[in-house]
């Protein structure tokens, strides 16, 4: 186990420092440092003012300097202030992690949930006039592009029936009025894809051997479902649940961004849409490292709930 | 197993109902004032964060539009006379007093003018803002570590500024490094020297950049110990409001300051409409709001929801509002009109124009082709297209509210092909090709950020390709496209264009004039002309006068006749506002929604049309719980008839 983990994390090594290479190219490359200092100072800043920008924020330095200095800062967790604001990025995540995890965190939740039940329904009326009907919902919700619901959830349920606000955040109990909505689509965003999935995974389930067993012991399929067949089928689904949690902390950039959620995928659509090389450099970084982590996470949690799984 | 259904269906009850109350604003600070009368709260939307809140280091529109409450300025412009602006004292007890050779200004501060309370002052008590204020806020100019944006301008034109900046170092020793242009006369009486006249200065006195700052807040502010730090998101003013509360990527909110008595609202240049009702508010104390709250909106849509609420008093319309709010006749659309919303053009003042390349070996030394591709320029079309035909078509460089614009003036080079394609041949390209039958190929660079960015330089690429030419279109990014002008490196580019720093003839001239040329300054173009350089460096020392209109008329007319720009439309917006805020004031220097302590709102006619429009409807809401529940039965039926089964 202990091999393997040393293994595994000696391997996620060339991964990031491909991801802060090719991100290194993209801002520092392409990305000239005139760009830089223009987006920092302003399009009518003097070329003084933008010169002695790139001088006091090492961008004058050989590229091989640059990226090995960028490296080390990434490495130790030494980010780089936004270039915009200039607030320390770790203050900038320490603020954004909880609103994003008040809207991913119940909106995953509940979305699962949801995912079981109706997948589980499903199987139980497996081949059935509802089963179909439930499965063309399904693919009609995963062929909806998430903008979708979110302008319906904000016109139709935000301003024509007037339940929640459009918009907002505030801190305190008050907040739960401005997260119902983008819960609920966070939670329907996936579903259609969840439950078709949870789906596949029950009825190749529920195939096996030991079910016909459990049936010919006489367990009603109740049972059968709920103790046998969910419990070996969660296996499967470890890999779906487990990928997803580096997206409750990174936060969702369109919810987050319409509904004004100050969380972290709000800081990146407001750092890709003012070319913040920090920001997003510290969040490309950070979700690439959450990725690998889950990653890992995933194998060890293979490993643990099926015992004829080794890490080796 | 019903019995935790019900549980949990009542808890998702007590929950919506909870929920039910869609407004998205966070409870005022007060409910009334201290004399018992209703407490007025503004809300209006910002598209992003500010960057920061030190009004000697802020360049952006979002910052300013935040700071520009919390700082009164030396002067500021009259919220009404708009054509031309006009500067009047804010802080300044009068207007300065101009010595006989144009190179100092003396100026006397209002007595009594105090800094806003605040734990950086002994007691918390705000001192009063003297002469030596304004000697320390030029040499936060000056400090290397301010890494102020006006530097370099101050370089240009006050005494000692640049001595100071480069002896700085890395950080200005504020007890030995003074900036000598500044001289403190007396406790309250300041004076500014200048390298060269440069009657402009004042209009720098008007922007926030030369706000009074208080050293005690530098000092105390200084990102230590839980502390904010001065130059991000600390401020401590001397205007009608604080900032109270600024959450990032949620809202800022404003608190009016007690007992302000700076200045007044004004008695005079009330426009005719306004007239009767702006009189009632002459010679008012200001502001007239108690709390401004500022949510932070990145998105349109969900703006123009709010705005269709009621619960923001004044929206830019945009894109994505413009078929619902504004009807093809260019009025309101019947379901705003309903409600009163108020429609209103608001023009900023800016200029912008498809710029030449003069250096370039092609079109920089052939007259008559700029001149073809001028001709070519469908600018009423584009502003139509792009601006829903409300962006006034370009005649001239200045836009109007800037001493010298021309009412009256008509387009140079109008839009006719014809005419075009005549000169075209005239410049050794009949029919778009040379005398070897190759066909003219130029590039045009500009803005492709986004689709609409990309169209509108699709929309000139079509109009000059209707010459017979071809034209390459590199797109690019905004910081990109801002580097290529830098560096000379295109034909010509379009999107581009300038808004005003201060509304003087000069801001816009010199980016003409050859001493600018890029990237020394903002002379893009590269056009050198000694004539244009004389009349110019004429006309920029001058008061307003009819000598110096007949100057920049001059000007104007060499542009004309060298072309090295078609300048195309002056930015301009719809403006709708609810009925209960409508403007006091048509002062774009201000900000399209700013000039905080001249805005009034009715909070009663609010209340009234605000739950009249957002009555919730409560009978959906039982059709999908009837739903949801038959969904619930019928797995729970499911269930056991599959126990019956198996029993």
């Amino acid at each position: 186990m202990l091999n393997y983990l040393i293994r595994r994390l000696l391997y996620a090594v060339p991964i990031l420092l491909g991801v802060i290479f090719l991100t290194f190219v993209l801002f520092r490359v392409v990305n000239t440092p005139e760009h830089a200092a223009i987006n920092a100072l302003g399009p009518k800043s003097s070329v003084d003012a933008r010169n002695a920008w790139i001088v006091n924020n090492g961008r004058d330095l050989p590229l091989y300097k640059q990226f090995a200095t960028h490296t080390i800062q990434l490495a130790t967790f030494d980010f780089q202030p936004s270039i915009t604001t200039k607030r320390p990025m770790g203050e900038t995540f320490r603020e954004g992690v909880g609103p994003s995890l008040c809207v991913t965190l119940p909106g995953f939740i509940l979305g699962l949930c949801l995912a079981l039940v109706l997948s589980l329904y499903q199987v139980f009326v497996r081949n059935s006039a509802a089963d179909r009907t439930i499965t063309l919902i399904c693919v009609v919700m995963m062929s909806l592009p998430t903008m979708v619901y979110i302008i319906f959830g904000q016109a139709v349920v935000a301003l024509g029936l007037g339940w929640f606000p459009v918009s907002g955040f505030t801190k305190g109990l008050d907040a739960v009025r401005f997260l119902l909505l983008p819960v609920a689509i966070m939670a329907i965003i996936s579903l259609g894809y969840d439950a078709r999935m949870f789906r596949a995974v029950f009825l190749e389930e529920i195939a096996q051997d030991y079910v016909r067993t459990a049936h010919a012991k006489g367990l009603s399929a109740t049972r059968v479902l709920s103790r046998h067949v969910l419990k070996n089928g969660l296996i499967a689904l470890i890999t779906l649940t487990v990928g997803q949690l580096p997206k409750l902390i990174m936060g969702t950039l369109l919810i987050e961004s319409f509904f004004g959620i100050p969380g972290i995928g709000n800081v990146m659509v407001q750092g890709i849409q003012t070319s913040d090389e920090p920001v997003v450099l510290a969040c490309a970084y950070l979700g690439a490292l959450l990725y690998l982590a889950a990653l890992i996470l995933t194998d060890i949690l293979y490993a643990a709930a099926d015992p004829r799984i080794r890490l080796s | 197993m019903l019995r935790k259904t019900t549980r949990l269906f009542a808890l998702a009850a007590a929950l919506w109902l909870a929920a039910c109350d869609n407004n998205p604003h966070p409870a005022p600070l007060h409910k009334t004032r201290p004399d018992g009368t209703p407490w007025v709260v503004r809300y209006q939307a910002i598209r992003e964060d500010p960057r920061s809140f030190d009004p000697q280091y802020t360049y952006d529109q979002i910052s300013r539009k935040v700071v520009e409450g919390v700082y009164d300025t030396l002067l500021e412009y009259h919220p009404m006379k708009t054509d031309p602006y006009e500067l009047q004292p804010c802080m300044l007890a009068e207007m300065p007093v101009k010595a006989a050779d144009g190179l100092s200004y003396d100026f006397r501060l209002k007595e009594g003018v105090r800094f806003h309370d605040d734990p950086c002052f002994p007691g918390g008590k705000g001192r009063e803002v003297v002469a030596e204020d304004i000697q320390y806020v030029f040499q936060r100019i000056a400090d290397p570590a301010v890494e102020s944006p006006f530097e370099s301008t101050f370089e240009e034109c006050l005494v000692g500024m640049a001595e100071t900046h480069k002896a700085a170092g890395k950080k200005l020793d504020y007890a030995t490094q003074r900036v000598a242009g500044v001289e403190v006369l007396d406790r309250y009486r300041f004076r500014l020297r200048l390298t060269k006249k440069y009657p402009q200065i004042l209009y720098w006195l008007a922007y926030q950049c030369t706000a009074p700052v208080a050293r005690e807040a530098v000092a105390y502010y200084d990102g230590e110990n839980g502390r904010e730090d001065f130059r991000k998101f600390a401020s401590v003013g001397t205007g009608p409001y604080r900032i109270v509360n600024y959450e990032p990527r949620s809202r800022v909110t404003l608190e009016r300051v007690p007992n302000y008595t700076t200045t007044v609202f004004p008695s005079d240049g009330f426009p005719a409409a306004k007239a009767e009702w702006l009189k009632t508010l002459a010679g008012k104390a200001l502001p007239f709001i108690d709390e401004i709250q500022l949510p932070i909106h990145h998105e349109n849509i969900p703006r123009f929801l709010h705005f269709r609420q009621g619960y923001l008093d004044i929206m830019a319309v945009d894109k994505d509002s413009f078929n619902a709010m504004v009807s093809p006749m260019r009025t309101l659309s019947p379901e705003f009109q309903k409600r009163g919303t108020i429609l209103e053009p608001a023009f900023e003042i800016s200029t912008f124009w498809i710029s030449f390349n003069m250096d370039d070996p092609v079109i920089g030394e052939n007259l008559k082709l700029r001149q073809a591709l001028a001709h070519a320029t469908d600018s009423k079309r584009y502003a139509e297209i792009f601006y829903a035909g409300v962006a006034p078509v370009a005649t001239q460089l200045l836009p109007s509210g800037i001493f010298g614009h021309d009412r009256e003036r008509q387009k140079r080079y109008p839009f006719d092909l014809e005419k075009g394609k005549q000169l075209l041949a005239e410049a050794g390209y009949p029919g778009g090709r040379d005398k070897d039958g190759k066909q003219l190929e130029l590039t045009l660079t500009g803005q492709g950020a986004g689709s609409e960015d990309r169209q509108r330089v699709e929309f000139d690429q079509r109009c000059f390709e209707q010459l017979g030419i071809a034209v390459k279109v590199n797109s690019v990014t905004f910081a990109r496209l801002q580097d290529i002008e830098d560096r000379g490196d295109f034909q010509m580019c379009t999107t581009t264009g300038w808004g005003a720093d201060y509304p003087d003839p000069e801001n816009y001239f010199m980016l003409f004039y050859s001493k600018n040329v890029s990237p020394v300054g903002k002379n893009y173009f590269r056009f050198r002309h000694a004539e244009y350089d004389r009349i110019f460096e004429q006309m920029v020392v001058m008061e307003n006068s009819p000598e110096r209109l007949e100057l920049t008329r001059k000007l104007q007319r060499i542009l004309d006749d060298e072309c090295p720009m078609v300048p195309t439309f002056h930015k301009a917006a719809y403006l709708t506002l609810q009925p209960w805020a409508p403007r006091t004031h048509n002062n774009l220097m201000y900000e399209v929604d700013g000039g905080h302590k001249y805005l009034v709102t009715d909070t009663v006619m609010r209340e009234r049309l605000q739950r009249e429009l957002n009555k919730p409807a409560l009978w959906p809401a039982f059709v999908l719980g009837g739903l949801v529940l038959a969904g619930v039965v019928a797995f729970i039926g499911a269930v056991r008839r599959s126990k019956n089964q198996t029993a």
